[in-house]
Protein backbone atom coordinates (compact mmCIF):
# COMPACT_ATOMS: atom_id res chain seq x y z
CA UNK A 1 0.00 0.00 0.00
CA UNK A 2 1.27 3.45 -0.98
CA UNK A 3 1.06 4.77 2.55
CA UNK A 4 3.25 1.67 3.67
CA UNK A 5 5.70 3.12 1.59
CA UNK A 6 5.79 6.36 2.39
CA UNK A 7 6.12 5.20 5.87
CA UNK A 8 8.83 3.73 5.31
CA UNK A 9 10.69 6.22 3.12
CA UNK A 10 9.66 9.23 6.17
CA UNK A 11 12.41 6.27 8.38
CA UNK A 12 14.72 4.80 6.19
CA UNK A 13 15.57 8.13 4.17
CA UNK A 14 16.88 9.42 7.15
CA UNK A 15 18.19 6.79 8.75
CA UNK A 16 20.30 5.76 5.38
CA UNK A 17 21.88 8.91 5.01
CA UNK A 18 22.90 8.87 8.82
CA UNK A 19 23.96 5.54 8.46
CA UNK A 20 25.94 6.53 5.02
CA UNK A 21 27.78 9.66 7.08
CA UNK A 22 28.43 6.89 9.71
CA UNK A 23 30.41 4.65 7.41
CA UNK A 24 32.20 7.89 6.09
CA UNK A 25 33.61 8.63 9.17
CA UNK A 26 35.21 5.01 9.49
CA UNK A 27 37.27 5.43 6.19
CA UNK A 28 38.33 9.23 6.72
CA UNK A 29 41.72 10.32 8.00
CA UNK A 30 41.80 10.68 11.72
CA UNK A 31 41.82 14.80 11.85
CA UNK A 32 38.97 14.43 9.70
CA UNK A 33 36.87 11.81 11.20
CA UNK A 34 35.80 14.39 13.67
CA UNK A 35 33.88 16.53 11.21
CA UNK A 36 31.57 13.36 10.39
CA UNK A 37 31.12 12.71 14.10
CA UNK A 38 29.98 16.29 14.66
CA UNK A 39 27.24 16.35 12.06
CA UNK A 40 26.18 12.88 13.28
CA UNK A 41 25.86 14.36 17.12
CA UNK A 42 24.51 17.80 15.29
CA UNK A 43 21.84 15.41 13.84
CA UNK A 44 20.85 14.35 17.48
CA UNK A 45 20.25 18.07 18.51
CA UNK A 46 18.62 19.27 15.73
CA UNK A 47 16.15 16.50 15.44
CA UNK A 48 15.48 17.08 19.51
CA UNK A 49 14.64 20.96 18.55
CA UNK A 50 12.74 19.54 15.69
CA UNK A 51 10.12 17.70 17.69
CA UNK A 52 8.66 20.71 19.20
CA UNK A 53 9.67 23.70 17.22
CA UNK A 54 9.17 21.75 13.83
CA UNK A 55 5.90 19.91 15.23
CA UNK A 56 4.35 22.16 17.28
CA UNK A 57 5.24 25.57 15.46
CA UNK A 58 6.45 27.72 18.54
CA UNK A 59 9.57 29.00 18.56
CA UNK A 60 11.98 27.87 21.33
CA UNK A 61 15.40 29.44 21.51
CA UNK A 62 16.04 27.26 24.89
CA UNK A 63 15.82 23.90 23.60
CA UNK A 64 20.25 24.39 23.82
CA UNK A 65 19.31 24.53 27.53
CA UNK A 66 18.46 20.53 28.03
CA UNK A 67 21.90 20.15 25.54
CA UNK A 68 23.85 21.89 28.36
CA UNK A 69 22.18 20.32 31.46
CA UNK A 70 22.46 16.80 29.35
CA UNK A 71 26.22 17.75 28.37
CA UNK A 72 27.32 18.59 31.63
CA UNK A 73 25.57 15.73 33.58
CA UNK A 74 27.30 13.18 31.29
CA UNK A 75 30.32 15.07 31.76
CA UNK A 76 30.44 15.67 35.55
CA UNK A 77 29.80 12.00 36.13
CA UNK A 78 31.85 10.30 33.81
CA UNK A 79 35.14 11.54 35.00
CA UNK A 80 36.84 9.09 36.44
CA UNK A 81 36.89 9.65 40.15
CA UNK A 82 40.37 9.55 40.74
CA UNK A 83 40.89 12.88 38.56
CA UNK A 84 37.82 14.32 40.03
CA UNK A 85 39.91 15.83 42.73
CA UNK A 86 41.86 17.51 40.17
CA UNK A 87 39.38 19.08 38.17
CA UNK A 88 36.22 19.15 39.68
CA UNK A 89 37.26 20.71 43.38
CA UNK A 90 34.19 22.09 44.92
CA UNK A 91 31.37 20.24 43.41
CA UNK A 92 28.94 18.07 46.13
CA UNK A 93 30.75 14.75 47.85
CA UNK A 94 28.06 12.99 45.89
CA UNK A 95 28.96 13.81 42.45
CA UNK A 96 32.64 13.81 43.58
CA UNK A 97 33.23 10.05 44.79
CA UNK A 98 30.72 8.65 42.24
CA UNK A 99 31.05 8.31 38.89
CA UNK A 100 29.37 6.29 36.03
CA UNK A 101 29.38 4.38 32.67
CA UNK A 102 29.24 5.66 29.33
CA UNK A 103 25.79 4.17 28.34
CA UNK A 104 24.22 5.26 32.15
CA UNK A 105 25.40 8.95 31.54
CA UNK A 106 23.56 8.87 28.40
CA UNK A 107 20.22 7.31 29.83
CA UNK A 108 21.14 10.09 33.01
CA UNK A 109 21.67 13.06 30.64
CA UNK A 110 18.08 12.42 28.63
CA UNK A 111 16.16 11.82 31.97
CA UNK A 112 17.73 14.99 33.03
CA UNK A 113 17.15 16.96 30.41
CA UNK A 114 13.16 15.51 30.28
CA UNK A 115 12.44 16.49 33.99
CA UNK A 116 14.19 20.04 33.24
CA UNK A 117 11.45 20.82 30.45
CA UNK A 118 8.78 19.33 32.04
CA UNK A 119 9.50 21.57 34.86
CA UNK A 120 10.18 25.12 32.59
CA UNK A 121 7.17 23.79 30.05
CA UNK A 122 4.78 23.51 32.47
CA UNK A 123 4.00 27.36 32.95
CA UNK A 124 5.64 28.29 29.50
CA UNK A 125 3.86 25.88 27.31
CA UNK A 126 0.70 28.25 27.56
CA UNK A 127 2.78 31.25 25.47
CA UNK A 128 3.22 31.08 21.85
CA UNK A 129 4.41 33.20 19.34
CA UNK A 130 6.88 36.10 20.24
CA UNK A 131 6.21 35.77 24.26
CA UNK A 132 7.31 32.05 23.84
CA UNK A 133 10.42 33.34 22.20
CA UNK A 134 11.36 35.30 24.48
CA UNK A 135 10.74 33.39 27.46
CA UNK A 136 12.57 30.25 25.88
CA UNK A 137 15.32 32.62 25.58
CA UNK A 138 15.25 33.79 29.13
CA UNK A 139 15.69 29.88 29.98
CA UNK A 140 19.12 29.90 27.68
CA UNK A 141 20.31 32.64 29.73
CA UNK A 142 19.61 31.23 33.17
CA UNK A 143 20.68 27.72 32.60
CA UNK A 144 23.90 29.19 31.39
CA UNK A 145 24.75 31.69 34.08
CA UNK A 146 23.61 28.72 36.35
CA UNK A 147 25.85 26.43 35.13
CA UNK A 148 29.06 29.40 34.94
CA UNK A 149 28.78 30.30 38.64
CA UNK A 150 27.31 27.31 40.07
CA UNK A 151 30.37 25.46 41.09
CA UNK A 152 28.80 22.81 43.34
CA UNK A 153 27.43 21.06 40.15
CA UNK A 154 30.12 21.30 37.69
CA UNK A 155 32.83 23.27 36.45
CA UNK A 156 31.49 26.84 36.26
CA UNK A 157 33.25 29.01 34.17
CA UNK A 158 36.49 26.84 33.71
CA UNK A 159 36.71 23.91 31.07
CA UNK A 160 35.34 20.46 31.96
CA UNK A 161 38.06 18.31 31.14
CA UNK A 162 38.94 14.45 30.98
CA UNK A 163 35.87 12.95 29.74
CA UNK A 164 35.96 9.89 28.15
CA UNK A 165 35.70 10.47 24.46
CA UNK A 166 33.35 7.53 23.65
CA UNK A 167 31.70 8.88 20.79
CA UNK A 168 33.19 7.10 17.70
CA UNK A 169 31.95 6.25 14.60
CA UNK A 170 29.44 3.81 16.34
CA UNK A 171 28.17 5.64 19.16
CA UNK A 172 27.60 9.09 17.23
CA UNK A 173 25.58 6.86 14.05
CA UNK A 174 23.07 5.14 16.73
CA UNK A 175 22.94 8.08 18.90
CA UNK A 176 21.57 9.87 16.09
CA UNK A 177 19.81 7.14 14.88
CA UNK A 178 17.71 6.96 18.21
CA UNK A 179 16.77 10.18 18.17
CA UNK A 180 15.40 9.83 14.43
CA UNK A 181 13.23 7.00 15.11
CA UNK A 182 12.03 8.23 18.48
CA UNK A 183 10.93 11.06 16.65
CA UNK A 184 9.62 9.14 13.65
CA UNK A 185 7.90 6.85 16.39
CA UNK A 186 6.29 10.37 17.87
CA UNK A 187 5.44 12.29 14.90
CA UNK A 188 3.19 9.06 13.78
CA UNK A 189 1.81 8.30 17.07
CA UNK A 190 -1.52 9.74 17.91
CA UNK A 191 -0.22 12.39 20.02
CA UNK A 192 2.74 13.71 17.22
CA UNK A 193 -0.55 14.09 14.90
CA UNK A 194 -2.61 16.19 17.43
CA UNK A 195 0.32 18.27 18.05
CA UNK A 196 0.85 18.94 14.61
CA UNK A 197 -2.59 19.92 13.81
CA UNK A 198 -2.66 22.22 16.70
CA UNK A 199 0.55 23.82 14.23
CA UNK A 200 -2.05 24.21 11.40
CA UNK A 201 -4.69 25.51 12.76
CA UNK A 202 -5.10 26.28 16.98
CA UNK A 203 -9.17 27.01 16.28
CA UNK A 204 -9.87 23.49 14.64
CA UNK A 205 -7.87 21.30 17.02
CA UNK A 206 -9.22 22.56 20.09
CA UNK A 207 -12.61 22.44 18.58
CA UNK A 208 -11.97 18.53 18.06
CA UNK A 209 -10.66 18.10 21.24
CA UNK A 210 -7.24 18.52 21.51
CA UNK A 211 -5.71 19.94 24.44
CA UNK A 212 -2.90 21.85 22.94
CA UNK A 213 -1.20 22.65 26.07
CA UNK A 214 -0.78 19.16 27.15
CA UNK A 215 0.09 17.91 23.50
CA UNK A 216 2.86 21.01 23.09
CA UNK A 217 4.03 20.21 27.16
CA UNK A 218 4.77 16.58 26.24
CA UNK A 219 6.41 17.50 23.00
CA UNK A 220 8.38 20.00 24.86
CA UNK A 221 9.39 16.94 27.81
CA UNK A 222 9.93 14.90 24.85
CA UNK A 223 12.34 17.16 22.94
CA UNK A 224 14.02 18.19 26.33
CA UNK A 225 15.12 14.47 26.62
CA UNK A 226 16.23 14.19 23.44
CA UNK A 227 18.57 17.47 23.37
CA UNK A 228 19.63 16.07 27.21
CA UNK A 229 20.78 12.79 25.03
CA UNK A 230 22.30 14.84 22.24
CA UNK A 231 24.38 16.75 24.94
CA UNK A 232 25.66 13.79 26.64
CA UNK A 233 27.25 12.75 22.61
CA UNK A 234 28.19 15.66 22.66
CA UNK A 235 30.22 15.60 25.58
CA UNK A 236 31.94 12.55 24.88
CA UNK A 237 32.73 13.96 21.46
CA UNK A 238 34.80 16.68 22.67
CA UNK A 239 36.09 15.27 25.48
CA UNK A 240 36.21 18.75 27.14
CA UNK A 241 33.68 21.21 27.36
CA UNK A 242 32.74 24.87 28.58
CA UNK A 243 29.06 26.36 29.11
CA UNK A 244 30.15 28.79 25.76
CA UNK A 245 30.10 25.77 23.62
CA UNK A 246 26.41 25.15 24.86
CA UNK A 247 24.93 28.82 24.83
CA UNK A 248 24.25 31.37 21.54
CA UNK A 249 26.30 30.04 19.48
CA UNK A 250 24.83 26.41 19.42
CA UNK A 251 21.35 28.19 19.25
CA UNK A 252 21.70 29.94 16.32
CA UNK A 253 23.77 26.91 14.19
CA UNK A 254 21.09 24.57 15.08
CA UNK A 255 18.76 26.78 14.47
CA UNK A 256 20.13 27.38 11.35
CA UNK A 257 20.30 23.91 10.38
CA UNK A 258 16.67 23.25 11.13
CA UNK A 259 15.18 25.92 9.05
CA UNK A 260 17.43 25.72 6.23
CA UNK A 261 16.42 22.26 6.28
CA UNK A 262 12.85 22.16 6.43
CA UNK A 263 11.53 23.16 9.58
CA UNK A 264 8.55 21.19 9.31
CA UNK A 265 9.86 17.43 8.49
CA UNK A 266 12.22 15.27 9.88
CA UNK A 267 13.80 14.67 6.61
CA UNK A 268 14.36 18.09 7.03
CA UNK A 269 16.17 18.24 10.21
CA UNK A 270 18.51 15.67 8.78
CA UNK A 271 19.25 16.86 5.99
CA UNK A 272 19.77 20.49 7.26
CA UNK A 273 21.83 19.45 10.51
CA UNK A 274 24.51 17.87 8.10
CA UNK A 275 24.48 20.07 5.26
CA UNK A 276 24.73 23.16 7.56
CA UNK A 277 27.52 20.99 9.35
CA UNK A 278 29.50 20.20 6.21
CA UNK A 279 29.36 23.29 5.40
CA UNK A 280 30.52 24.96 8.74
CA UNK A 281 33.06 22.23 9.35
CA UNK A 282 34.53 23.59 5.58
CA UNK A 283 34.61 27.27 7.08
CA UNK A 284 35.96 26.52 10.55
CA UNK A 285 38.74 24.38 8.55
CA UNK A 286 39.32 27.42 6.30
CA UNK A 287 39.61 29.95 9.18
CA UNK A 288 42.09 27.63 10.47
CA UNK A 289 44.28 27.01 7.37
CA UNK A 290 44.65 27.01 3.37
CA UNK A 291 41.46 25.41 2.38
CA UNK A 292 41.86 24.14 -1.64
CA UNK A 293 38.87 24.64 -3.75
CA UNK A 294 40.05 25.37 -6.96
CA UNK A 295 42.04 28.33 -5.74
CA UNK A 296 43.48 28.19 -2.42
CA UNK A 297 42.22 30.91 0.02
CA UNK A 298 41.80 31.49 3.58
CA UNK A 299 39.32 33.16 5.75
CA UNK A 300 39.44 36.20 8.56
CA UNK A 301 38.95 34.73 11.98
CA UNK A 302 35.12 34.82 12.39
CA UNK A 303 34.09 35.20 8.99
CA UNK A 304 32.83 31.98 9.80
CA UNK A 305 29.16 32.80 11.51
CA UNK A 306 28.62 36.32 8.33
CA UNK A 307 28.95 33.02 6.18
CA UNK A 308 26.66 30.76 7.38
CA UNK A 309 23.98 33.55 8.34
CA UNK A 310 24.33 34.93 5.00
CA UNK A 311 23.64 31.45 3.14
CA UNK A 312 20.83 30.67 6.06
CA UNK A 313 19.53 33.83 4.33
CA UNK A 314 20.28 33.10 0.88
CA UNK A 315 18.12 29.64 1.57
CA UNK A 316 15.43 31.35 2.78
CA UNK A 317 14.94 33.71 -0.10
CA UNK A 318 15.20 31.04 -3.07
CA UNK A 319 13.48 28.31 -0.74
CA UNK A 320 11.03 29.76 2.34
CA UNK A 321 10.37 26.49 3.67
CA UNK A 322 13.97 25.43 3.40
CA UNK A 323 15.93 22.58 1.39
CA UNK A 324 13.37 19.85 1.62
CA UNK A 325 10.18 21.92 1.17
CA UNK A 326 8.99 21.11 4.81
CA UNK A 327 8.10 17.86 3.09
CA UNK A 328 8.88 13.94 4.30
CA UNK A 329 11.23 12.08 2.13
CA UNK A 330 8.50 10.87 -0.36
CA UNK A 331 9.37 8.47 -3.67
CA UNK A 332 6.25 10.03 -5.32
CA UNK A 333 4.39 12.93 -5.17
CA UNK A 334 1.60 12.10 -3.08
CA UNK A 335 -0.86 15.05 -2.58
CA UNK A 336 -2.64 16.26 -5.61
CA UNK A 337 -3.64 19.81 -5.80
CA UNK A 338 -7.54 20.83 -5.17
CA UNK A 339 -9.62 21.65 -7.84
CA UNK A 340 -9.95 25.22 -6.62
CA UNK B 1 -22.21 8.46 24.63
CA UNK B 2 -21.65 8.08 27.97
CA UNK B 3 -25.62 8.07 28.52
CA UNK B 4 -27.60 5.88 30.62
CA UNK B 5 -30.88 4.58 28.58
CA UNK B 6 -31.16 6.10 25.34
CA UNK B 7 -33.70 8.67 24.74
CA UNK B 8 -37.29 7.36 24.57
CA UNK B 9 -38.91 10.29 22.67
CA UNK B 10 -39.62 12.64 25.62
CA UNK B 11 -38.52 15.94 24.73
CA UNK B 12 -36.89 18.07 27.27
CA UNK B 13 -34.89 15.56 29.60
CA UNK B 14 -31.57 17.49 30.66
CA UNK B 15 -29.55 14.85 29.28
CA UNK B 16 -30.55 15.73 25.78
CA UNK B 17 -30.08 19.80 25.72
CA UNK B 18 -27.58 22.08 25.60
CA UNK B 19 -28.42 25.60 26.85
CA UNK B 20 -27.31 29.23 26.90
CA UNK B 21 -28.77 30.72 29.50
CA UNK B 22 -29.40 35.15 29.64
CA UNK B 23 -26.05 35.04 28.14
CA UNK B 24 -24.39 38.22 27.19
CA UNK B 25 -21.07 39.32 26.08
CA UNK B 26 -19.71 42.67 25.42
CA UNK B 27 -16.55 43.60 23.46
CA UNK B 28 -15.17 47.56 24.17
CA UNK B 29 -18.58 49.81 23.42
CA UNK B 30 -20.69 46.84 21.66
CA UNK B 31 -22.95 44.76 23.30
CA UNK B 32 -22.64 41.54 20.83
CA UNK B 33 -25.58 39.49 23.07
CA UNK B 34 -27.66 40.53 25.14
CA UNK B 35 -29.58 38.21 27.61
CA UNK B 36 -30.05 35.74 24.60
CA UNK B 37 -31.17 32.24 26.10
CA UNK B 38 -31.26 29.22 23.45
CA UNK B 39 -32.02 25.81 23.79
CA UNK B 40 -30.87 22.97 21.71
CA UNK B 41 -32.28 20.10 21.51
CA UNK B 42 -31.39 16.25 20.65
CA UNK B 43 -32.31 15.44 17.39
CA UNK B 44 -33.58 18.44 16.37
CA UNK B 45 -32.13 21.46 14.06
CA UNK B 46 -32.11 24.77 15.15
CA UNK B 47 -31.73 27.39 12.69
CA UNK B 48 -30.14 30.93 14.16
CA UNK B 49 -30.31 33.60 11.67
CA UNK B 50 -29.69 37.42 11.81
CA UNK B 51 -28.01 40.04 9.77
CA UNK B 52 -24.32 40.82 9.60
CA UNK B 53 -23.21 40.87 13.67
CA UNK B 54 -26.26 40.28 14.64
CA UNK B 55 -24.07 38.12 17.13
CA UNK B 56 -24.43 34.35 15.71
CA UNK B 57 -21.04 33.65 15.39
CA UNK B 58 -20.31 35.12 19.01
CA UNK B 59 -23.23 32.97 20.44
CA UNK B 60 -21.54 29.86 19.09
CA UNK B 61 -18.31 30.88 20.67
CA UNK B 62 -19.74 31.65 23.71
CA UNK B 63 -21.30 27.78 23.29
CA UNK B 64 -18.57 26.36 22.55
CA UNK B 65 -15.79 27.26 24.99
CA UNK B 66 -13.69 29.56 22.02
CA UNK B 67 -15.34 33.02 23.93
CA UNK B 68 -16.39 33.45 27.87
CA UNK B 69 -19.87 35.28 28.23
CA UNK B 70 -19.47 38.54 30.18
CA UNK B 71 -22.78 37.23 32.29
CA UNK B 72 -25.30 34.03 31.80
CA UNK B 73 -24.19 30.07 32.06
CA UNK B 74 -23.76 27.70 29.53
CA UNK B 75 -25.35 24.08 30.30
CA UNK B 76 -24.75 20.84 28.59
CA UNK B 77 -26.81 18.18 29.67
CA UNK B 78 -27.81 19.61 32.87
CA UNK B 79 -23.89 20.35 33.34
CA UNK B 80 -22.90 23.94 34.04
CA UNK B 81 -19.67 24.01 31.52
CA UNK B 82 -19.40 28.12 31.10
CA UNK B 83 -15.93 28.27 32.13
CA UNK B 84 -15.07 24.82 30.42
CA UNK B 85 -12.31 24.98 27.72
CA UNK B 86 -13.26 24.00 24.10
CA UNK B 87 -11.41 21.24 24.12
CA UNK B 88 -13.18 19.79 26.85
CA UNK B 89 -16.21 20.37 25.61
CA UNK B 90 -15.64 18.89 22.14
CA UNK B 91 -14.98 15.29 24.23
CA UNK B 92 -17.96 16.00 25.46
CA UNK B 93 -19.81 16.04 22.44
CA UNK B 94 -20.54 19.53 21.53
CA UNK B 95 -18.57 20.51 18.56
CA UNK B 96 -18.44 22.61 15.85
CA UNK B 97 -17.41 24.21 12.23
CA UNK B 98 -15.97 28.14 11.04
CA UNK B 99 -17.52 30.78 9.06
CA UNK B 100 -14.01 31.31 8.17
CA UNK B 101 -12.41 29.26 5.98
CA UNK B 102 -10.24 27.21 8.64
CA UNK B 103 -8.21 23.75 8.10
CA UNK B 104 -5.34 22.12 8.33
CA UNK B 105 -3.98 23.68 5.40
CA UNK B 106 -0.25 21.52 5.01
CA UNK B 107 -2.23 18.19 5.63
CA UNK B 108 -4.80 15.87 2.92
CA UNK B 109 -8.05 15.91 3.74
CA UNK B 110 -8.47 12.58 4.77
CA UNK B 111 -5.35 13.36 7.78
CA UNK B 112 -7.85 16.37 8.68
CA UNK B 113 -10.47 13.97 9.35
CA UNK B 114 -8.74 11.53 10.72
CA UNK B 115 -6.78 13.60 12.57
CA UNK B 116 -10.33 15.14 14.29
CA UNK B 117 -11.38 11.66 15.68
CA UNK B 118 -7.99 11.03 17.55
CA UNK B 119 -8.71 14.67 19.05
CA UNK B 120 -11.71 13.50 20.67
CA UNK B 121 -10.13 9.99 21.65
CA UNK B 122 -11.08 7.29 19.01
CA UNK B 123 -8.36 4.83 18.22
CA UNK B 124 -6.37 5.14 14.70
CA UNK B 125 -8.12 2.45 13.26
CA UNK B 126 -11.66 3.41 13.88
CA UNK B 127 -10.55 7.13 13.05
CA UNK B 128 -9.26 5.30 9.59
CA UNK B 129 -13.04 4.01 9.17
CA UNK B 130 -14.96 6.55 10.58
CA UNK B 131 -13.25 9.05 8.55
CA UNK B 132 -13.93 6.75 5.20
CA UNK B 133 -17.11 7.05 5.63
CA UNK B 134 -17.80 10.55 6.07
CA UNK B 135 -15.57 11.51 3.38
CA UNK B 136 -18.23 9.35 1.12
CA UNK B 137 -20.82 10.93 2.54
CA UNK B 138 -20.22 14.30 1.97
CA UNK B 139 -18.94 13.65 -1.55
CA UNK B 140 -15.03 14.30 -0.58
CA UNK B 141 -13.77 10.84 -1.37
CA UNK B 142 -12.22 11.67 -4.67
CA UNK B 143 -10.59 14.57 -2.63
CA UNK B 144 -9.48 12.65 0.18
CA UNK B 145 -5.51 12.52 -0.88
CA UNK B 146 -5.54 16.64 -1.72
CA UNK B 147 -3.79 19.07 0.46
CA UNK B 148 -6.80 20.96 2.83
CA UNK B 149 -5.12 24.34 1.65
CA UNK B 150 -5.58 23.73 -1.78
CA UNK B 151 -9.62 23.33 -1.52
CA UNK B 152 -12.13 25.30 -2.81
CA UNK B 153 -14.59 27.35 -0.64
CA UNK B 154 -17.38 24.99 -0.83
CA UNK B 155 -14.75 22.14 -0.80
CA UNK B 156 -13.49 23.22 2.29
CA UNK B 157 -16.95 24.19 4.08
CA UNK B 158 -17.92 20.49 3.80
CA UNK B 159 -14.88 19.24 5.35
CA UNK B 160 -15.31 21.18 8.02
CA UNK B 161 -18.52 19.50 8.65
CA UNK B 162 -16.90 16.55 7.88
CA UNK B 163 -14.06 17.28 10.59
CA UNK B 164 -17.12 17.88 13.27
CA UNK B 165 -18.54 14.75 12.53
CA UNK B 166 -16.30 12.18 12.80
CA UNK B 167 -16.27 13.30 16.33
CA UNK B 168 -19.81 11.54 16.39
CA UNK B 169 -20.82 14.58 18.58
CA UNK B 170 -24.24 15.01 20.49
CA UNK B 171 -24.44 18.56 19.65
CA UNK B 172 -22.53 20.66 16.34
CA UNK B 173 -23.04 23.95 15.85
CA UNK B 174 -22.29 24.58 12.38
CA UNK B 175 -21.40 28.26 11.34
CA UNK B 176 -22.86 28.68 7.81
CA UNK B 177 -21.12 25.54 6.51
CA UNK B 178 -23.30 25.93 3.50
CA UNK B 179 -21.64 29.33 2.34
CA UNK B 180 -19.69 29.06 -1.06
CA UNK B 181 -21.68 25.89 -1.74
CA UNK B 182 -22.53 25.66 -5.57
CA UNK B 183 -26.72 26.08 -5.52
CA UNK B 184 -27.10 22.82 -7.00
CA UNK B 185 -25.20 21.39 -4.04
CA UNK B 186 -27.46 22.88 -1.25
CA UNK B 187 -30.18 20.11 -1.22
CA UNK B 188 -27.82 17.41 -1.07
CA UNK B 189 -26.04 19.21 2.26
CA UNK B 190 -29.91 19.55 3.56
CA UNK B 191 -29.96 16.05 3.42
CA UNK B 192 -26.83 15.97 5.73
CA UNK B 193 -27.82 18.15 8.16
CA UNK B 194 -31.01 15.87 8.16
CA UNK B 195 -29.10 12.57 8.64
CA UNK B 196 -26.88 14.13 11.42
CA UNK B 197 -30.36 14.75 13.47
CA UNK B 198 -32.49 11.20 11.96
CA UNK B 199 -29.58 8.94 11.79
CA UNK B 200 -26.98 10.31 14.66
CA UNK B 201 -30.01 11.80 16.79
CA UNK B 202 -27.52 14.82 17.22
CA UNK B 203 -28.61 18.43 17.96
CA UNK B 204 -27.86 21.20 14.75
CA UNK B 205 -27.33 24.49 15.76
CA UNK B 206 -27.43 25.74 12.00
CA UNK B 207 -26.09 29.46 11.05
CA UNK B 208 -27.00 30.28 7.74
CA UNK B 209 -28.28 33.38 5.10
CA UNK B 210 -29.99 31.01 2.54
CA UNK B 211 -33.07 31.64 4.00
CA UNK B 212 -34.70 28.52 2.15
CA UNK B 213 -32.04 25.80 3.49
CA UNK B 214 -32.64 27.07 6.85
CA UNK B 215 -36.68 26.95 6.37
CA UNK B 216 -36.24 23.94 4.75
CA UNK B 217 -34.39 21.84 7.51
CA UNK B 218 -34.74 23.67 10.42
CA UNK B 219 -37.55 22.36 13.34
CA UNK B 220 -37.39 25.91 14.84
CA UNK B 221 -35.41 29.00 14.07
CA UNK B 222 -33.90 32.03 16.53
CA UNK B 223 -33.55 35.41 14.96
CA UNK B 224 -31.03 37.58 16.43
CA UNK B 225 -30.81 41.40 15.92
CA UNK B 226 -28.06 43.47 17.14
CA UNK B 227 -27.56 40.88 19.87
CA UNK B 228 -30.84 40.13 20.86
CA UNK B 229 -33.56 37.42 20.58
CA UNK B 230 -35.76 39.23 18.29
CA UNK B 231 -37.97 36.22 17.58
CA UNK B 232 -38.40 32.05 17.90
CA UNK B 233 -40.36 29.72 16.87
CA UNK B 234 -41.13 26.97 14.11
CA UNK B 235 -40.50 28.17 10.48
CA UNK B 236 -43.81 28.91 9.90
CA UNK B 237 -44.16 30.75 12.68
CA UNK B 238 -41.13 32.73 12.38
CA UNK B 239 -42.52 33.43 8.53
CA UNK B 240 -45.51 35.05 9.68
CA UNK B 241 -44.22 36.60 12.78
CA UNK B 242 -41.69 38.62 10.53
CA UNK B 243 -44.62 40.42 8.61
CA UNK B 244 -42.52 43.82 9.40
CA UNK B 245 -39.09 41.88 8.86
CA UNK B 246 -39.97 40.14 5.94
CA UNK B 247 -38.06 42.63 3.69
CA UNK B 248 -35.27 42.30 6.18
CA UNK B 249 -35.23 38.26 6.28
CA UNK B 250 -35.41 38.61 1.75
CA UNK B 251 -32.78 41.66 2.43
CA UNK B 252 -30.29 38.94 4.41
CA UNK B 253 -30.96 36.15 2.16
CA UNK B 254 -29.30 37.31 -0.64
CA UNK B 255 -26.97 39.98 1.80
CA UNK B 256 -24.16 37.75 2.05
CA UNK B 257 -22.62 34.71 0.87
CA UNK B 258 -19.27 35.68 2.43
N1 LIG C 1 -13.42 39.66 19.01
C1 LIG C 1 -14.21 40.73 18.84
N2 LIG C 1 -13.80 41.95 19.22
C2 LIG C 1 -14.60 43.04 19.06
N3 LIG C 1 -15.82 42.99 18.53
C3 LIG C 1 -16.29 41.80 18.12
C4 LIG C 1 -15.51 40.62 18.26
N4 LIG C 1 -16.24 39.57 17.78
C5 LIG C 1 -17.40 40.11 17.37
N5 LIG C 1 -17.45 41.43 17.57
C6 LIG C 1 -18.56 42.30 17.28
O1 LIG C 1 -19.72 41.70 17.82
C7 LIG C 1 -20.82 41.87 16.92
C8 LIG C 1 -21.38 40.51 16.59
O2 LIG C 1 -20.47 39.82 15.76
P1 LIG C 1 -20.72 38.34 15.24
O3 LIG C 1 -19.49 37.93 14.53
O4 LIG C 1 -21.18 37.49 16.35
O5 LIG C 1 -21.91 38.57 14.19
P2 LIG C 1 -22.58 37.53 13.21
O6 LIG C 1 -24.01 37.53 13.53
O7 LIG C 1 -21.88 36.23 13.25
O8 LIG C 1 -22.36 38.25 11.82
P3 LIG C 1 -22.07 37.62 10.36
O9 LIG C 1 -23.39 37.26 9.76
O10 LIG C 1 -21.43 38.74 9.62
O11 LIG C 1 -21.18 36.46 10.54
C9 LIG C 1 -20.29 42.63 15.73
O12 LIG C 1 -20.61 43.99 15.91
C10 LIG C 1 -18.81 42.42 15.79
O13 LIG C 1 -18.13 43.50 15.24
MG1 LIG D 1 -20.79 35.13 11.95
Amino acid sequence: MSRRLDTLTELLGPAVIVILVGALATTASASNEVYFLNALVFVAIVVAIYVFVGISGVLSFGQISFVAVGAFAAGVMTVPVDSKKGVLTSVFPLLRDHSVGNVPSLLLAAGLGGVFAFVVGLPLMRLSGLAAGIATFAVLEITHNVLREWTKIGPGATTLALVPETTGALQATLGALVAIVVAFLYQRSRRGRLLRASREDPAVARSVGVNIHLERLLAFTLSGALAGFAGALYVHLLGSITTEQVYLELTFLTLAMLVVGGLTSLWGAVIGALGVSGLDSFLSRAEQSHVHVVLTFTLWQGTRLVFLAAIMALVLILRPSGLTGGRELRLRWSLRRGRG
Amino acid sequence: MGDPAPASGIEGRPEDILRASAVSRSFEGVQALQDVTLELHSREVVGLVGPNGAGKSTLVNVLTGFDLPTSGTVELRGREITGWSAHRRARSGLTRTFQHSRSLRALSVRENVEVAALGVGVGAREARRRAQELLGRLGLTELADVRAGSLAQGDERRLGVARALVTEPAFVLMDEPAAGLPEAEVPEFAEVVRSVRDDHRAGVLLIDHNMALVMGVCDRIHVLDQGRTLAAGTPEEIRGDLNVAAAYLGETAVATDA
